[in-house]
């Protein structure tokens, strides 16, 4: 006699009580108590019939019967919000929804699935941070810089994450869990798309590799291309020299070489000494003399010997020394001083 | 006319009957009134006048465990639901005599 019951009309039960429940949920606990035990005694019977027809069909809406339910015992009527039958409608959407084949079926292939997605997990759980910090040599994880240590680390994780997988958890640890995992994959999904457009951050700024000292054919770049020298002055406007110039992070800024002139004469870089006779390739301006060994298209005889400063226009300063106002035409004798100097050298 | 709605008005006379032939518990006493021609009758609306009878004191009530399911709760009449039955029987056939006899007196 006591056919055995489908999982499904027993989850169809519970919903409907719960709804039900909720429908009366104004009522004394006692009162709603009573209701609900002649309610489930009442599925269960219509369960043990056997026969495929939806509870819904048979009672109603859980909110009709509970309706009915309160009439023909003389309660109240719910005076508290009234659900829409909109909401009903969804329930009665979603539980359809649930019984099509199809999701069945998508069920069963993601049961089947769950393993791989454990073994993904643990694999996400070492490599995510590894390729937020840029430890990663693809697709080994190398945290803290070290392979070996990624190639022990992923296995364990991911023995981990399946030993986790098997067990019963409680429902909250659950929940937990299916969150954690849904930010894992988000994440991972935003770095791998990120990861593959990444390149395009290099462009505009000096290079991306960093040395202690910036070196390179071009380490100095700004929107007009590379730069080749850097003209301080100093705020009253009197052109410097053997300026020392640092970055952020104090390492020495080195510009590029220029090696085509407008006037297509060849020069050379003569770089400032330090007093060992080493080059200071930080100091500025660097120092670019006509190259002694000639080359380049025009007649050296008709190039200058001196490339002077370009014409600058500065800045006034709020006065605090006087010759602030004689500073732009000052720039452009001053100059050539220094290079006429080193090219006799 | 919808049957529903005389039915809300006698379940009471209709529940107590079907009791008063023998103990029935919630879904033995809607299948009771569904084979006696009462096939309108809503499971909602006999488990609330059970309760609301079972409160007036009408009925009393008891449990009868069950090996195939959930244990049975069980309905009998007592003293006061028969003369309530009394009552509302001598009122319900006062009632049906004067529709009756409107309904087969010729219109005047």
């Amino acid at each position: 006699m006591t056919a055995p019951i489908a999982p499904g009309a027993a989850q169809e039960a519970r919903d409907y009580l719960a709804d039900v429940d909720r429908e009366l949920a104004d009522l004394p606990a006692e009162e709603r108590a009573a209701l609900l035990e002649d309610l489930e005694a009442h599925l269960a019977a219509l369960a043990e019939e056997g026969d495929d027809c939806p509870i819904v069909i048979r009672l109603g809406s859980p909110a009709a019967y509970a309706e009915e339910l309160r009439a023909a015992a003389g309660l109240p009527v719910q005076g508290s919000v009234r659900p829409s039958p909109r909401r009903d409608e969804v329930r009665r959407l979603l539980a359809r929804v649930e019984a099509h084949p199809v999701t069945g079926e998508v069920r069963r292939l993601w049961a089947e699935l769950r393993p791989a997605w454990w073994v993904l997990r643990g694999y996400l759980l070492i490599a995510l941070p590894c390729a937020l910090a840029d430890q990663w040599d693809f697709p080994v994880p190398a945290p803290l810089g070290s392979r070996v240590l990624g190639l022990l680390l992923v296995p364990a994780a991911i023995a981990g994450s399946v030993a986790l997988g098997r067990r019963q958890l409680t429902p909250s640890a659950t929940r937990l869990l299916t969150v954690g995992g849904s930010v894992l994959a988000l994440l991972s999904f935003v770095v791998a798309v990120g990861g593959t457009s990444s390149p395009s951050y290099d462009v505009g700024y000096a290079t991306p590799v960093v040395y202690d000292q910036a070196v390179g054919e071009y380490p100095l770049v700004s929107r007009y291309g590379p730069v080749t020298d850097v003209l301080p002055y100093a705020a009253d406007g009197t052109p410097l020299e053997d300026v020392l110039l640092y970055d952020q992070d104090g390492r020495p800024l080195q510009v590029g070489l220029q090696e085509w002139w407008a006037d297509g004469c060849s020069r050379v870089l003569r770089q400032p000494l330090a007093a060992d006779g080493v080059p200071v390739p930080h100091a500025f301006p660097q120092t670019y003399v006509l190259d002694p060994a000639g080359g380049g298209f025009a007649d050296p005889a008709l190039c200058d010997a001196a490339a002077g400063r370009p014409e600058v226009s500065l800045p006034i300063f709020p006065a605090t020394a006087a010759p602030a106002t004689a500073t732009p035409t000052a720039a452009a004798p001053a100059a050539p001083a220094a290079p006429t100097g080193a090219a006799g050298d | 006319m919808d049957a529903s709605q005389l039915l809300k008005g006698v379940l009471d006379v209709a529940v107590l009957a079907v009791v008063r032939q023998s103990d029935g518990y919630g879904y033995d006493v809607v299948r009771r009134l569904r084979t006696a021609g009462l096939e309108g009758v809503g499971d909602a609306s006999v488990y609330g006048t059970l309760r609301r009878l079972y409160q007036a004191g009408a009925l009393t009530s008891y449990v009868v465990p069950s090996d195939e399911g959930p244990h049975r709760k069980y309905y009998a009449i007592n003293d006061r639901g028969r003369s309530v039955l009394e009552d509302s029987g001598k009122t319900w056939r006062t009632f049906v005599d004067a529709v009756d006899g409107l309904l087969d007196g010729a219109p005047a």
